[in-house]
């Protein structure tokens, strides 16, 4: 390929390798524009550098690694996006790379419809990585691009093509995305998340466009000869996986192949085949048809197939294997609701376990989250077994948060996320441990030391799970840190560098120093009704200024009991903890 | 025809005018200053708070010798009665021991030790029952039995106003996990066992008596409820608010903490105890 040739045939392991790499420093590019985005003016707001952080990731692995096999390059990708996902955006553009990878599994090269289609189940497996999807966000424009580009998929002549429809689809869908959510439309800002999706697939794009020869990658050569060639056959599609498809524990398996015979009828195979599972999918044409179906018996569906043709590309997966591992951690995603809603059966079954295996029900390890020292000190002191440190300034990848369970010796372990932005990789590395582990959805330090106090060493892990999580929400959350740039929110009016004050998600103050913001915070907290006022102070708060401020509070609010602790938090001044 | 008396110790800390109603006997532990050895009972509480306060160590408590236990128990047998002798929990003192100690030198068979596994109310409302019982004319083996029941259904919840005392003291079972916490909490402790465990931590003391009362019975049928303070009137005032308002028509009792329970627990401590009958 010499550059301006688009039309590709065939994609090999390298040109796949080298589209990666190109996007990732195309992103790197531009994770500044995209931490801009975030909703909130605070000093945190790095979905771009979590983002590219992820993608690094895939990039780092796939530097040291080649194949001629795309379906293997693929793998790699996932894997290691998989592993050093950061924040939520980051786990979810990790799914990206699963599903791109499930799409060539097994695969030396694939054809440009293989390939479109394989990232069209990317976008499906962003999507499908959270299960309640909030719309406004990275989901919305990934399931848009899905959508926009399944036609384009089957019809379009050149991978380029395809991309460049599917950005224009998610183009259009990101600009929606404030019209969605309310929190996006006040602060004036589209969904950053979104925008890194898009950031990516440009970036995919421009490797394309710009052909072999990447900037900033050593590339090894010879990658040009795999882009030669034509437009080739299209099969008629095969269904790509809807966005809503679902697991059924009655139809774990997860079976999908290739019919090849003559004068096949799809309409006559869908008929024998309805009734036997769901999710049922058959398309194609008169010499091979694809089957997709969940089913509780695989071995009958090919027995049915059989006698329509030769079977090929079976592929059966138990699903079950997976949702198993997933359901006490399941995190759903950006903002709403954890999966403490793991199904109730769940419990029983633990407590089942618990009683049978006796004195194992005593082994359950906690892992916090900890974005100072002074707080790492105080949630080891109240029983914390393992520490990650994180949390404001740099989220900790999946792989943290799995090496951390994996480091305990207790079988059953218990994450206290204490961010929101860290609820999300703390879903995903239950799903990468053999370990029995569930999140508490602690979104802040103040509420990781709510459910810690709840722990009750004698008791399951399902009943502290819903302890805790519960305790967590009976405290209210303060935070004192500055803006990184003007905003709009709450009819508040922020310029850069004012000291901002938020409570449990809500911009509530802002002012002109830190004494002024902390103040009017807690008088904006309180109802009346709490009695006690912890403060944890940040790395940049002296033990005068502490004494200050105590003066003050006092003196404003002379029922409430006050304590201070060191907290040693970057960026924020303090986290503010009332009850 | 023999009597059954019954005999517990200091710590059920009952009141004089309720131990000469039902003639009960009491074997004292003792409180030990460098200076001075206090007999559990024989000082007021303020003053024995007071003294606590100035020592510049905290004393330590002793458990009574099988001897004191002999000589209660000698006087009675000699009369030809039986006893019931119920103790504080044999997982934080060894009084239990030392009654059966002094039961084997004088006649196992007329002579029944009780471990009560609690302490202090929960104990004074068991001994109160055992001796009502032994005034029906229920024989040693019936209250002995009755005891082994209804200690199993008392529940005793108190929360320290701090836990420093416990940690000196080291007779804390399972809040030793709590020791070294550096968050200022409030853990509502409990007896399991026989043991002190945590039951549940808190960061107030309105939401440790919040919780405290939720553990009570629905309705207030056939309960006995008792609050224990030591230097705490206010806060077992509101307790007490808070136990009309969720059982109307139960009247708890006011148990003082007696100084040999006190030293361990410390001034400022409160607590309930409930035994659905």
């Amino acid at each position: 390929m010499n550059g301006k040739e688009e039309n590709i045939f065939t994609l090999h392991g390298k040109d796949l390798r080298h589209m990666i790499l190109e996007a990732c420093n195309y992103f790197e590019q531009h994770k500044e524009s995209i931490n801009d985005l975030n909703v909130f003016p605070v000093p945190d707001g790095d979905t771009g550098t979590n983002m590219s952080l992820t993608l690094k990731a895939a990039a780092d692995a796939l530097l040291t690694f080649q194949s001629e096999s795309i379906g293997e390059v693929a793998g790699i990708a996932a894997r290691s996006s998989l592993m050093g996902a950061r924040g939520n955006s980051g786990v979810i553009f990790s799914q990206l790379f699963r599903g791109i990878a499930r799409g060539l599994t097994g695969k030396d090269e694939a054809t440009l419809y293989e390939v479109g289609r394989a990232f069209q189940y990317g976008i499906v497996y962003a999507y499908n990585a959270v299960s309640k999807p909030i719309e406004g966000t990275i989901l919305t424009v990934a399931r848009e691009i899905a959508r926009g580009s399944r036609e384009a998929v089957q019809s379009s002549l050149n991978f380029a093509g395809l991309l460049q429809i599917a950005l224009e689809c998610g183009k259009k869908a990101l600009d929606q995305t404030p019209e969605l959510l309310p929190a996006l439309k006040e602060a004036g800002v589209v969904d950053a998340g979104g925008l890194g999706l898009i950031v990516f697939l440009e970036g995919c794009l421009q490797s394309i466009l710009k052909g072999a020869t990447g900037d900033g990658f050593v590339l090894p050569r010879g990658i040009a000869g795999s882009f030669a060639g034509g437009g080739g056959p299209i099969i008629n599609g095969p269904g790509i996986l809807e966005p809503d498809e679902q697991f059924d524990e009655r139809y774990p398996y997860c079976t999908e192949f290739l019919i090849r015979g003559g004068g096949l009828s799809v309409g006559k195979i869908r008929k024998d085949l309805v009734g036997q599972g769901d999710s049922l999918l058959v398309a194609g044409e008169e010499e091979i048809v694809k089957v997709h179906i969940h089913t509780d018996d695989p071995g009958n569906i090919l027995q049915i197939c059989l006698q329509c043709g030769s079977l090929h590309d079976i592929k059966i997966d138990n699903m079950a294997d997976q949702f198993k591992e997933t359901r006490w951690g399941r995190t759903p995603g950006t903002g709403e609701q954890d999966g403490a809603s793991g199904p109730a059966g769940a419990g029983l079954e633990v407590d089942a376990a618990s009683v049978a295996a006796g004195a194992i029900i005593e082994q359950i390890g906690i892992v916090a989250v900890s974005p100072g020292k002074g707080l790492a000190e105080m949630f080891t002191s109240l029983g914390a077994d393992g520490i990650i440190a994180g949390g404001q300034s740099m989220n900790p990848s999946v792989e943290d948060i799995v090496k951390a369970i994996e480091s305990l010796a207790q079988e059953m372990v218990l994450i206290l996320p204490n961010n929101n932005n860290i609820r999300f990789a703390a879903g995903q590395a239950v799903k990468l441990v053999e370990k029995e582990v569930a999140v508490v959805d602690t979104r802040s330090v103040p509420q990781g030391i709510a459910a810690l106090l709840a722990f009750d060493r004698d008791a399951s892990l399902s009943l502290n799970h819903t302890r805790m999580c519960k305790r967590a929400l009976q405290v209210k959350t303060g935070e004192v840190t500055f803006a990184v740039r003007d905003a709009h929110i709450n009819n508040i009016e922020i310029k850069e560098n004012d000291i901002i004050g938020l409570s449990d998600g809500d911009l509530l103050f802002r002012g002109e120093n830190v004494d002024e913001t902390t103040m009017g915070l807690i008088g904006a907290m309180l109802t009346g009704e709490e009695e006690l006022l912890t403060l944890f102070y940040g790395q940049e708060i002296s033990s005068a200024q502490v004494e200050l401020l105590a003066g003050q509070i006092s003196k404003a609010y002379p029922f409430l009991d006050v304590e201070f602790y060191n907290g040693g938090q970057p960026l924020y001044y303090y986290f503010i903890s009332l009850e | 025809m023999s009597e059954v008396r019954i005999v517990t110790d200091s710590t059920a800390f009952l009141p004089r005018e309720k131990l000469e109603k039902y003639r009960i006997e009491v074997v004292p532990l003792s409180v030990n200053f460098p200076d001075e050895i206090i007999i559990d009972g024989n000082i007021k509480n303020k003053d024995f708070f007071e003294k606590m306060k100035r020592a510049a160590k905290l004393p330590f408590t002793s458990q009574p010798s099988p001897g004191d236990f002999f000589q209660v128990y000698e006087k009675i047998i000699n009369k030809g009665d039986e006893i019931v002798s119920i103790h504080i929990s044999s997982g934080i003192s060894g009084t239990v021991g030392s009654a059966e100690t002094a039961a084997k030198m004088l006649d196992v068979s007329r002579i029944s030790v009780v471990d009560s596994l609690i302490t202090s109310g929960g104990l004074a409302m068991l001994t109160l029952l055992a001796a009502r019982a032994a005034m029906e004319g229920k024989t040693k083996d019936e209250i002995t039995a009755m005891l082994e029941t209804l200690k199993m259904k008392v529940k005793t919840l108190f929360v320290p106003a701090t836990l420093e005392y416990l940690k000196k003291g080291g007779r804390i079972g399972g809040a030793q996990a709590l020791i070294g916490t550096i968050l200022q909490i409030k853990p509502i402790l409990t007896f399991r066992e026989g043991k002190i465990e945590v039951f549940e931590k808190v960061r107030t003391m309105r939401k440790a008596l919040e919780r405290t009362i939720s553990e009570l019975p629905e309705r207030p049928d056939n309960v006995q409820v008792a609050i224990l303070q030591a230097e705490a009137e206010e806060t077992a005032a509101l307790l007490r608010g808070l136990i009309e308002e969720r059982l109307p028509g139960v009247m708890p009792v006011t148990y003082e903490l007696s100084p040999v329970i006190g030293t361990h627990v410390g001034p400022g401590t409160v607590g309930l105890v409930s035994l659905q009958l």
